[in-house]
């Protein structure tokens, strides 16, 4: 592992919001204007390289990873050194002025590969969730903050959330959905080296985002998708599907010593993930994989199904947490690593 | 000519088909910026349009309004925004899904001669 490096690992915020005015609807936080996004983005030190919207949601490619704003949630995902965290209260701010309020709020991250390199309240997940306490409204009184642990003490999985007596508008009530982030380090290198650019090939990081999205395979996990990709200088990628309402992203640091890859999307409970699965890992090969579901309901067959399906591709599952947070349901934490190395 | 070197909105079905006719008979390549109003990633690119527009007056631009037009966003099988599509002829040259601040610049001058900065 090398010294200091990029931190691929990503924290993850998604907020609910609620409105009384049938007015706002039905675009409600849609309706945040581009300034006002970009204003609250110069808080968490990223920009958006690019962006489009179909009927469902808005979403972001930004330089520090992804941002998916729906009429009523908001998702950002960001990389490196961001301050993620103060997206929260020029958010509300903002929401505010639209007549929407804050309900929920679920923040989640993996371990960081160089923790030190983190600034405030990035610093120990004890001052993130000092900070949220204090930031986030107290009408949101209903709160949960914990590490669920795996077999590594290195890589486990922080989830905080908070919400408020007002149930949130589940879009597809009769239907169990679950959100899946994807966390993958020790990429295999001669795949890593896909993501790199090729130097003076004239191109624009859009269309040698193109070129690693078909070269990698990425464009056939779901080939309904919508993707805008980009490839960033040197190397680096981001992208980020569309597929009516759901969302997938992916973001890649192909840098041997420090190489990660996140993939993360949406998906109904009862949809066969194994060739999802099986895709992302024949795409990467990583050393070590956890799988982290959120789901707003329970079910066994879903975790056991993503072990049955990894295990003949040489990932054994080492360790599986489930814990149940307020507005998000049940977390599962599983970690998974290659037959090749030694626990 | 007033128009040129700027992104012309097309708000009748009229005047669309006029905008497609002005270029056929002039040989020149239409950029068509299909957006909402209400569209957050619209807003992204609309600037740097503007300024691609000022630098090529040799190249028609139009926007669309997908609330506006309907038949027109059928018709071009429009599903999500900004949608940008180049035409020559009246026929489909190329296509940018999203606002991409290069895509755009790169795709114009693939198709038209380069810009001059």
């Amino acid at each position: 592992m090398a010294v200091s490096g990029f931190e691929g690992f990503e924290k993850r915020l998604e907020l609910h919001f609620f409105g009384d005015d049938p007015a706002m609807f039905p675009l409600g936080l849609r309706k945040l204007d581009f300034e006002s996004i970009e204003q609250v983005l110069e808080a968490v030190q990223c920009t958006v390289v690019s962006a489009v919207g179909n009927s469902y949601f808005d979403a972001y490619v930004l330089s520090e990873s992804s941002l998916f704003v729906y009429p009523t949630k908001i998702i950002i995902k960001t990389c490196g050194t961001t301050q993620l965290l103060k997206f929260v209260l020029p958010l509300i701010h903002y929401a505010h002025h639209l007549g929407l309020t804050l309900s929920s709020c679920c923040y989640t991250r993996g371990s960081f590969i160089f923790p030190k390199a983190q600034p405030f309240p990035h610093t120990s997940f004890k001052d993130e969730v000092s900070y949220l306490q204090d930031t986030v409204p107290p009408s949101l009184c209903f709160r949960k903050a914990s590490i669920m642990p795996s077999k590594s003490s290195s890589h486990s999985w922080h989830v905080f959330t908070a919400t408020s007596q007002v149930p949130y508008d589940h879009h597809h009530e009769n239907k169990l959905l679950f959100t899946m982030e994807i966390c993958m380090t020790e990429l295999d290198p001669i795949l890593a080296r896909k993501f790199f650019r090729r130097p003076e090939d004239g191109k624009s990081g859009d269309s040698a985002g193109k070129e690693m999205t078909e070269v990698t395979g990425i464009d056939e996990i779901n080939p309904e998708a919508l993707i805008c990709d980009f490839a960033f200088d040197p190397c680096g990628y981001s992208m980020n599907g569309m597929d009516g309402d759901w969302y997938s992203t992916i973001h890649v640091t192909p840098e041997d010593g420090f190489s990660y890859a996140s993939f993360e999307c949406v998906g109904s409970v009862g949809d066969n993930v194994g060739h999802l699965l099986r895709k992302v890992v024949q795409i990467f090969r990583p050393g070590t994989m956890s799988i982290s579901t959120t789901c707003n309901g329970y079910t066994n067959d879903m975790w056991t199904q993503m072990a049955t399906a990894l295990e003949p591709l040489g990932l054994k599952c080492r360790s599986r947490a489930i814990d149940q947070f307020p507005a998000a349901g049940t977390v599962v934490f599983q970690t998974f690593t290659a037959r090749r190395k030694s626990v | 000519m007033a128009e040129e070197g700027q992104v012309i909105s097309v708000h009748t079905l009229e005047s669309w088909k006029e905008q497609l006719q002005r270029a056929k008979d002039s040989n020149k390549l239409v950029v068509v910026d299909f957006a909402a109003s209400w569209c957050a990633p619209c807003r992204f690119i609309a600037p740097i349009l503007a300024e691609i527009a000022k630098l090529k007056p040799e190249v028609i631009f139009l926007k669309v309004d997908v609330d506006e037009l309907r038949s027109v966003v059928k018709e071009w099988f429009i599903e999500s925004i900004p949608t940008f599509l180049f035409l020559k002829d009246e026929k489909l040259v190329d296509k940018v899904v999203g606002a991409k601040k290069e895509a755009q610049k790169v795709t114009i001058e693939k198709h038209s001669s380069a810009i001059d900065c």
